[in-house]
């Protein structure tokens, strides 16, 4: 599985879609996004489960939602609490881990060289 | 030679990108474009103190809070401009200041433009009417200013441009700053993709994300 994670907004899904030569379809079959948001509603002892679930797919994808202020709203806090958990969770699951900012990826995890994975194309 | 560096508030990279410029040398005069607008005593205080020291590195300094194409360079010029995320906030907020005209201008130049790229940009999340408003706006804008950008590219030898990582706070914002926040993000893509080096600064260390550094 490869994990892509990095700020809001930083083109996350269209450079792995690029770097695999995904079509939408391919994405729609393979991946997940915004898995922050699954994370959300979950306890401590939940999260486990849902990474291990998510790990069958081939590329996940969450945004970073740690970097601010903490929220003084205690549910806000939680949900975020949560999605930096499955974060790691996931990193740990993963093969590659790719920070992606400004559209350019940084690859804390596994080997730079994702040519291997594009026999997961669903038209193959 | 045309850098972005990146960074969060307090990074460091203000710092990094004075010293990647003084680090590139040549013949050409160094110009510092300031983005901030003067509000308030306090801020011109400020200004005034930061001009001062530039004037110390050799920095001549010129202000720019919006319509960075106006800009004229000097010929084999260096130039620092600080920073984006000021640049496209004057832009994008700044239609009822008396200086401003551009901003009004805005639904026009939207009319004008192509169609949105931001949805094939950052993924394909179901939209509602006013959130793909918001995503034409920083569409048009981000066109526009990244034109502007490379006007100035075309008329220096080195170019940096000091941006912000404001991204990783969620996104639980009112609608109007979630506007900017795609803004931004739309025109660090669109300048990384361009730029020969680009470098994330954290704790003052730079991370190079694209290109090799020069200092």
């Amino acid at each position: 599985m490869i994990f892509v994670t990095g700020p809001l907004f930083a083109g996350k899904q269209e450079y792995i879609m690029e770097a695999l030569g995904w079509a939408e379809a391919d994405f729609e079959a393979f991946a997940v996004r915004d898995v922050q948001d699954l994370a959300a509603e979950l306890t401590a002892e939940q999260l486990p489960a849902l990474a291990d679930t998510l790990a069958e797919k081939k590329v996940v994808i969450a945004t970073e939602v740690g970097g601010g202020v903490v929220p003084v709203d205690p549910a806000e806090r939680q949900r975020r609490e949560a999605a930096g958990r499955l974060a790691c969770l996931l990193a740990e699951r993963a093969d590659t881990v790719i920070r992606v900012c400004c559209g350019l990826p940084r690859f804390l995890k596994g080997e730079e060289d994702l040519k291997g994975e594009e026999t997961f194309k669903e038209h193959d | 030679m045309f850098t972005l560096v990146i960074g969060g508030s307090a990074s460091g990279k203000s710092d990094y990108a004075e010293r990647h410029v003084l680090s590139l040398g040549g013949d050409g005069p160094r110009i510092y474009i300031a983005t901030m607008e003067p509000f308030g005593e306090e801020a011109q205080a400020r200004i005034a103190r930061h001009h001062a020291m530039r004037r110390d590195r050799g920095f001549e300094t010129i202000e720019c809070y919006r319509n960075a194409g106006a800009v004229r360079l000097p010929e084999n010029s260096n130039v620092l401009l600080e920073d984006l995320g000021n640049l496209a906030a004057n832009e994008l907020f700044g239609a009822e200041l008396p200086q401003a005209d551009n901003g009004a201008e805005l639904p026009q130049k939207q009319g004008s433009t192509e169609p949105p790229q931001a949805e094939k940009q950052d993924g394909t999340e179901a939209q509602d009417g006013a959130e793909q408003h918001t995503d034409d706006i920083s569409a048009a804008l981000s066109e526009r200013i990244a034109a502007e950008v490379d006007s100035l590219r075309s008329q220096c030898s080195h170019l940096t441009i000091v941006t912000n990582e404001v991204f990783s706070g969620g996104k639980e914002y009112e609608g109007e700053t979630l506007t900017y926040l795609r803004l931004l993000a739309m025109l660090n893509r669109k300048l990384a993709a361009g730029a020969d080096l680009v470098v994330e600064v954290v704790c003052g260390l730079p991370d190079i994300l694209k290109g090799a550094q020069t200092q």
